[in-house]
């Protein structure tokens, strides 16, 4: 059966031919098919199977299928997502000339995703992993002739890359300490990692030991891995930047799925995290949130400031995820997929009218600007419910099913923080200062756009009005998810949430019943009093004071400033240094072995100088003698018989005084 | 005659062939080229097939060679000095199997690549098919005299080639890589006289050239320079431990490490397109071929011994290549000092002595050979066109030839590892080997392999880079409207070259078992050598 659904979105792949209809047709077998799946191993015994995929020396490796309650979860709720926005992409790609491009980019998507919550492999999930990295990559620079579109899939996609590192590491660390990279093996509830001790300042695994170091380092890489996908401190740039790509996009991948595999990455690898990491996955939660709040709050890209609270409720689930409420942190996860699905596609469909707006008018302004919009609820009114609805969840008021979520991780943080040092409590009152701050940001999104005057009338003079209905029903199906019923009967107990059932239960910390009404009274009366300061701001009276230009307004909206330090920084001394190395490599490296020919060559020319003038010139001076003697001796040779005789007699004589001589001497 | 045998001379013939051929019949020769390269590719896949990699499991017993072939070569009665003992011997393992079939698949591409010659047939496919030759020699000869013959012999026609067909500075490119590869192997000789002397073969008591007599310690002569128990010593440093090195600077000048690479971007730049396919797809790997053959197996002592500077020279080249190929703005030298760059993952995985190290340093060699064949090739592709490979001449070729772009992102993502293609499988195994090497036998430390991962990054960040300011954006020319109407998108031909190189590194990627099954019992074998020292 799982092997049926791994086939099933493996077909995705094939759908460039027939386009949308082929594809909402692969997506919706393998929503059924995981819908089955999901009936049969909720609360029941998980699913695995195996088969050998390749052996390398003597180490075999298995991969396999896994299917417990998380990833029948993950499963479910992957392809449901996924179906509504291939429904809803129908129409808002409707006449793209790359349209079948799309499709197969989409299909990629939903087969990577999947094969990633199914697969039972770390290898194979890094595998997954990276792949669902490369097909958001194509789905951001989707529109690749826009400069903008390009340069953010790129920044997504090595900002991915630095986090893949995380995970390869961790990879080799896990490999090297257990020889083998089988989920349920190394995590699971007699798992290799749990057997492992640290004692005596080393990490002891079943196939080696090494330094206890490696396990905190350990933790950290896989963290780094979920950071550099879902968007947290400091890897969080890509995520805003990625809002380049088609809305739907960002509505399925940046918001819904994709950036929640970190999470589900943490989720998997919970057993490996010691003390020290999971304190600082909750820091880096807490904060980011935290951050993330604060820049939404002064953009005036409507998808920007969905991507910044996007990133502020990732941070809220890496938080519980550190406080041990890794049970919370899904439910959140899973409850945030779809208000903010939700949310992105209702922007989605405004951007999309707001478009047509601007095509039909012929005159210059930015579609996703809020400042543009106003009063759109008397013109599109399914959009406007649906949104609000998906904003209340987002808020966490009471009757929405963010509420639930998002109470459980404030609550369970305090309790955590009660037992542990003092300054601990930064981070749960951080995390309640953040949900106030998201009241804020995303009324204010909602009065802007939906209430008001409409502020492009003069300008256009055209009318806004409602989604298609493909769009306004996907819009609905998804607000009917944002509701308390769906996940729990009891409106404010978030403990009875059947989600939150299906995951083992913290019991190291105490329940302090005090926390659970102080607590959500705390956030929801304040969050209250926000909005209605909102309304007054933005929708009633219109008159916001101005404070643009204080610091800290400056200091949100160049969103901390982060991303200029990255490109003034980081990449341009990286790229500086591979010039400096390049120069190095030039007049340096290749310097040398030129000098070393031209050496030679010197040597050469000095060894022919010397060749020429010395030893050749001992040859030819040997020569010239020889012809200076024979020059010489030539004037003896004339021919004449008296000459001959001469000398003959001379040489005779000669002879004959020297014999004469010699012998008297 | 053995199939091994035809399989090497065949080119050769053929390479004869064509000289008798008059000049006339010019256009036949490519043909010729052709059916000869096509038979070879032919028998090489007959091999693979028929190849069993768990019995014939290689590295140091002639016995467990497939294909053996073994004829007395040059026997001479020196006197005193005894029997000189030469053989003509042959034979493969996993080690070297994959090479072959790796070769004639690439010297393939090279050839369909070469269509684009149009000077001086007659000499070109003649030195092409001697390369060819003496490429296949060197992957399976087993007598270290007739390895030393076929590793000669391909310098002569790679000079030529670079010298006559190159660009614009090739007599400079070919000069220098002439030199530097000879330089390396002068002294390589003076090692193989060296291990002549004191090895002799167990059977009739001569000295020998034979390699896999040099891999037992039984075989040297007491008292030999470099007889182990003899612990000669130069300056102050072990005979074999220089005879290593010596050998090692050898083939690093091939593989190449930094800092001996630089031959490695002029040579592939200035070389016409098929001879820079034929340079990263193949002698890059000779270099690793020959570390694993010669090197570690017949000086395992000093491997491990020296092990923490190969992964070190590994770890530098991964970082150094990937640095330098960022700051380039020549697409092929680009490439070339990507090929720096993977080919550092090879040296890391050999150095680790472990079995996923080794299998992903032959995995990354494989891989590799297909993939820079693919780039090249690629990059031969605009450059035909246009003559023109800087990359801020170009914007948005995405629009004009949108295939190619295609092409381009498969090999370039392909290269920097995604998951599905050969590399990612090689260069995780080789760093996840390297990582392991300090648990199983403590060669190297573990910060090498977490540096080398650095190197998987930066190779994103150069591709992706040069595909924003290449291939994406709104199209702007150098060239202007000239060049829109030259650059056409691929032909049947090189669609052709470009699916099959895909699909191997695609095949490779999903079911590495297909390499990883022939070569793993050699890999064990190698690995139990060195660690009986």
């Amino acid at each position: 059966m799982p092997l049926l659904t791994f086939f099933g979105s493996l077909i995705f792949r094939g759908n460039v031919i027939r386009g949308g209809a082929f594809a909402i047709c692969n997506i919706s077998l393998s929503l059924i098919l995981s819908f089955i799946l999901f009936m049969q191993v909720w609360n029941g015994p998980a699913i695995h199977e195996q088969f050998s995929w390749f052996t390398i020396g003597s180490w075999e490796l298995q991969v396999g299928v896994l299917l417990n309650n998380l990833s029948v979860l993950m499963l479910l709720l992957v392809s449901g997502i996924a179906l509504l926005v291939n429904i809803y992409s129908t129409k808002y790609m409707q006449g793209d000339p790359y349209i079948r491009r799309y499709w197969a980019y989409l299909g990629l998507f939903c087969f990577s995703m999947l094969g990633l919550v199914i697969v039972d492999n770390l290898l194979l999930i890094y595998m997954f992993w990276e792949l669902v990295g490369f097909s958001s990559y194509l789905l951001i620079g989707f529109w690749f002739t826009r400069s903008t579109a390009v340069r953010a899939n790129k920044k997504a996609f090595i900002m991915n890359r630095l986090g893949d590192l995380g995970f390869l590491i961790g990879i080799m660390i896990l490999f090297s300490q257990f020889q083998t990279l089988d989920v349920t093996r190394l995590f699971g509830a007699d798992g290799l990692v749990k057997a492992a001790v640290v004692s005596g300042g080393s990490w002891i695994g079943s196939a080696g030991s090494m330094p206890a170091e490696w396990l905190t380092t350990a933790g950290i890489v896989f963290f780094l891995a979920a950071v550099a996908k879902s968007a947290q401190f400091p890897l969080h740039t890509w995520l805003p930047d990625a809002m380049e790509g088609p809305t739907s996009v960002s509505s399925l991948i940046h918001a819904a799925t994709m950036v929640a595999a970190g999470v589900f990455l943490i989720a998997r690898v919970y057993p490996l995290f010691d003390d020290t990491v999971l304190l600082v996955i909750a820091s880096i939660g807490a904060f980011t949130a935290f951050m993330a709040a604060t820049i939404a709050l002064t953009q005036n890209d409507i998808k920007r400031i969905l991507a910044y609270s996007t990133i502020s409720q990732l941070g809220f689930m890496m938080l519980a995820m550190g406080v041990g409420a890794s049970g919370s942190a899904l439910f959140h996860l899973v409850t945030h997929a779809f208000f903010k699905c939700l949310l992105f596609l209702a922007a989605g469909a405004i951007i999309h009218e707001m478009a047509h707006l601007k095509e039909k008018s012929g005159k210059d302004f930015d579609p996703q600007d809020i400042r543009n919009m106003g009063g759109l609820r008397k013109h599109m009114p399914v959009t406007f419910i649906t949104m609000a609805i998906g904003s209340l969840a987002l808020v966490a008021l009471p009757l929405t099913s963010g509420y639930l979520s998002k109470d459980a991780i404030l609550i369970q943080s305090f309790e955590w923080a009660e037992g542990s040092a003092g300054w601990h409590r930064l981070i749960p009152v951080s995390a309640m200062i953040t949900s106030w701050l998201t009241a804020f940001y995303i009324s204010r999104l909602i009065f802007k756009v939906f209430f008001g005057e409409f502020r492009l009338s003069a300008l256009t003079g055209g009318h806004v009005h409602e989604a298609h209905a493909a769009m306004r029903y996907v819009l609905v199906i998804l607000s009917v998810f944002c509701l308390f019923p769906v996940f729990s009967f009891h409106p404010l107990l978030f403990e009875d949430a059947w989600i939150l059932q299906g995951f083992p239960q913290i019991d190291s910390m105490t329940r302090v019943n005090a926390f659970h009404t102080v607590v959500p009274a705390a956030v929801n009366l304040i969050s209250i009093a926000l909005i209605c300061l909102c309304y007054r701001w933005y929708a009633a009276t219109a008159k916001a004071p101005d404070y643009s230009r204080s610091v800290l307004f400056k200091f949100s909206q160049d969103q901390w400033h982060i991303d200029r330090f990255y490109s003034s920084v980081l990449v341009s001394g990286t790229t500086r240094f591979a010039g400096l190395l390049y120069w190095i490599d030039r007049h340096i490296v290749d310097g040398l072995v030129n000098t070393a020919g031209a050496l030679g060559r010197r040597l050469a020319a000095g060894s022919r100088w010397i060749d020429r003038y010395v030893v050749d010139g001992l040859v030819n001076f040997s020569g010239y003698l020889a012809g200076v003697v024979g020059n010489f001796v030539r004037h003896f040779q004339t021919g004449r018989l008296q000459h001959y005789l001469v000398t003959m007699l001379i040489i005779i004589l000669t002879l004959f005084i020297f014999k004469y001589y010699t012998a008297a001497i | 005659m053995s199939l091994l045998s035809i399989l090497i001379f065949l080119p050769l013939l053929a390479g004869l062939l064509i000289l008798i051929i008059p000049a006339s019949a010019r256009n036949s020769y490519k043909y010729v080229a052709l059916a000869a390269v096509c038979i070879q590719v032919l028998i090489s896949a007959y091999i693979y097939l028929n190849f069993n990699g768990d019995v014939y499991s290689g590295v140091d017993t002639e016995a467990k060679f497939q294909l053996v072939e073994r004829v007395p070569w040059i026997n001479l009665n020196l006197g005193a000095m005894g029997k000189l003992q030469i053989d003509y011997f042959l034979g493969i393992d996993g080690l070297s199997m994959p090479f072959l079939v790796l070769t004639s698949i690439v010297m393939l591409v090279a050839l369909i690549a070469s269509w684009e010659i149009k000077v001086n047939l007659k000499g070109y496919f003649a030195l092409f098919l001697l390369l060819d030759t003496a490429v296949l020699g060197v992957f399976s000869a087993l007598d270290f005299f007739l390895f030393y013959i076929f590793y000669e012999l391909m310098l002569l026609p790679l000079y030529f080639l670079i010298g006559m067909w190159g660009g614009i500075r090739r007599e400079y490119a070919a000069i220098k890589f002439f030199l530097y590869t000879l330089f390396g192997s002068v002294f390589m000789l003076l090692v193989i006289i060296g291990l002549y002397f004191s090895v002799t073969d167990p059977v009739t008591g001569n000295h020998t050239f034979n390699m896999l007599s040099m891999m037992d310690p039984k075989n040297y002569v007491d008292g030999s320079i470099f007889s182990a128990l003899a612990n000669a010593e130069f300056f102050g440093i072990s005979a074999r431990l220089i005879g290593f090195i010596v050998l090692f600077i050898a083939f690093a000048i091939k593989v190449p490490i930094v800092p001996l690479h630089t031959w490695l971007p002029d040579a592939h730049v200035e070389a016409p397109t098929p001879v820079s396919i034929i340079l990263a797809g193949i002698l890059l790997k000779i270099g690793g071929y020959g570390i694993l053959r010669a090197c570690v197996s017949i000086f395992p002592d000093a491997a491990v011994q020296s092990a923490w500077w190969l992964g070190l020279i590994g770890v530098i080249s991964i970082l150094y290549g990937a640095l330098n190929a960022l700051a380039q703005k020549d697409l092929k030298r680009m490439i070339a000092y990507s090929s720096v760059s993977h080919m550092g993952f090879v040296l890391l995985g050999i150095a680790s002595v472990t079995a996923e190290g080794i299998s992903g340093a032959m995995m990354q060699m494989i891989s590799h050979g297909f993939l820079s064949s693919m780039l090249f090739f690629l990059v031969g592709v605009i450059y035909s066109r246009v003559h023109d490979r800087s990359i801020p001449n170009f914007r948005g070729l995405a629009l004009i030839m949108p295939r190619y772009t295609a092409f381009i992102m498969i090999a370039f993502f392909a290269s920097l590892g995604l998951p599905g293609f050969s590399a990612f499988i090689a260069e995780a195994f080789s760093l996840i080997g390297a990582f392991n090497s300090s648990s199983i036998n403590g060669l190297l430390p573990r910060w090498m392999a977490v540096c080398g991962s650095i190197g998987i990054f930066l190779s994103a960040c150069y591709f992706l880079w040069t595909l924003q300011r290449m291939f994406f954006g709104e199209t702007r020319l150098m060239g202007g409207d000239k060049w829109k109407a030259l650059l056409t998108d691929v032909n049947p031909r090189e669609l052709t070259v470009l699916c099959i190189l895909t699909s191997f590194a695609l095949v490779l990627g999903i079911m590495p078992s297909l390499a990883f099954d022939k070569m793993n019992a050699s890999v064990l074998e190698l690995i139990r050598l060195v660690n009986l020292k």
